[in-house]
């Protein structure tokens, strides 16, 4: 078992003082959670897939050079069954060989948003709509992009503060 | 999906308005009684566009509400002043007008002090404040949004060597990566636009 995602990202031993300290705050620690579940391991997925869903995460953590949540996103996305050559494409997105084209678009939205947080407009939710997305997926695929850059940001504050890169 | 209105693009600490660029939960077709268990469960949904339009997800906002609200007020720890400052703060160099807007008004409300908030959305982020500990604040939330893995304890050491506690930086630096959802959020769902 994972556990607490931010905290087996941030190496945070039970009993820490890092782990006593987010233990203050008990009800982010259960949002942060509740919200890493809603998104990554919803009880129905509805109309993004488990498989997009990791591929969003594994995508963002490559960007934002996070290389052991890209590890875990790669493991658990080869785990739904994505073949080796789907997971290289998707990590160096759009140079790594051919992806369904729902998948490019969810992919290059990830990308603009995640390196540009002022990169949306109208034109990328049409290009969204175009590749077949509803405005239900829509909201959950932004969720997700945004929450992922929440979650390394909270791994980045937890080693700083713990002194662990 | 709403009208066009005029959009924001200045930032700004007047009062904003936020329009969705797709549907909102009360726009797709529920019928009465699915979208009363909607706003059962998403009480905020009723009657804000934004988070009418989050509900299309409705665990997600569900968790994300929780999580913010909990995020920007907790008792003792950070102070809800320097909270707001690192929420405005992120959310000026990420290009959020309405955040900014929005929390830069709170701050006010919390510090008092306007002239901050009037130079930190004039001139960004880089711009030297007289407040040595707000500047620290400014700093922190500006690296970790820039930069997150290049963040070391070197970055946390200012705010410690002036007798800030672990719980306070802990719950300024959560609202900083709060809104490196919120913002992103916000900026690719719709727009900012002017009251009508």
């Amino acid at each position: 078992m994972l556990g607490d995602v931010i905290n087996h990202f941030a190496g945070i031993a039970p009993g820490s003082p890092l782990a006593r300290l987010r233990e203050q705050r008990p009800e982010t620690l259960r949002h942060a959670q509740g919200s890493f579940q809603a998104l990554l391991e919803p009880d129905d997925p509805g109309g993004v897939s488990r498989e997009e869903r990791e591929a969003i995460a594994l995508r963002v953590a490559t960007l934002e050079r996070f290389p052991d949540v890209a590890d875990f996103h790669r493991d658990r996305l080869r785990q739904l069954g994505a073949q080796g050559d789907r997971v290289a494409a998707i990590e160096q997105f759009p140079d790594g060989g051919d992806v369904p084209a729902r998948l490019a678009a969810i992919l290059r939205h990830t990308d603009l948003l995640t390196t540009s947080s002022r990169s949306g407009s109208p034109e990328a939710i049409a290009r969204l709509r175009q590749a077949g997305l509803s405005a239900q997926d829509i909201v959950t695929i932004s969720q997700l992009i945004a929450y992922m850059s929440y979650e390394i940001r909270m791994v980045a504050l937890l080693r700083a503060m713990g002194g662990r890169r | 999906m709403s009208p066009n209105r005029r959009r924001a693009t200045q930032f700004t600490i007047e009062r904003l308005d936020w329009a969705p660029w797709i549907e909102t939960i009360a726009e797709i077709g529920l019928s009465e009684d699915d979208l009363a268990a909607v706003y059962e469960q998403a009480p905020n949904a009723k009657g804000s566009p934004y988070f009418a339009t989050l509900a299309l997800d409705l665990p997600a906002l569900v968790e994300r509400t929780g999580l913010f609200n909990n995020t920007m007020r907790s008792p003792g720890g950070g102070s809800n002043a320097e909270r707001e400052l690192a929420a405005t703060a992120v959310s000026r160099l990420n290009g959020c007008v309405y955040c900014a807007s929005v929390h830069a008004q709170r701050f006010v409300q919390y510090a008092k002090r306007p002239g901050v908030m009037d130079h930190l959305l004039d001139q960004g982020v880089d711009a030297p404040l007289d407040d040595p500990r707000e500047q620290e604040v400014v700093d922190l939330a500006a690296k970790l949004t820039r930069d997150p893995a290049g963040l070391t304890a070197d970055d946390i050491r200012p705010l410690r060597d002036m007798g800030v506690t672990d719980l306070e930086i802990y719950d300024i630096a959560q609202s900083a990566a709060m809104f490196a959802w919120a913002n992103r959020l916000m900026q690719t769902l719709g727009d900012a636009v002017y009251p009508d």
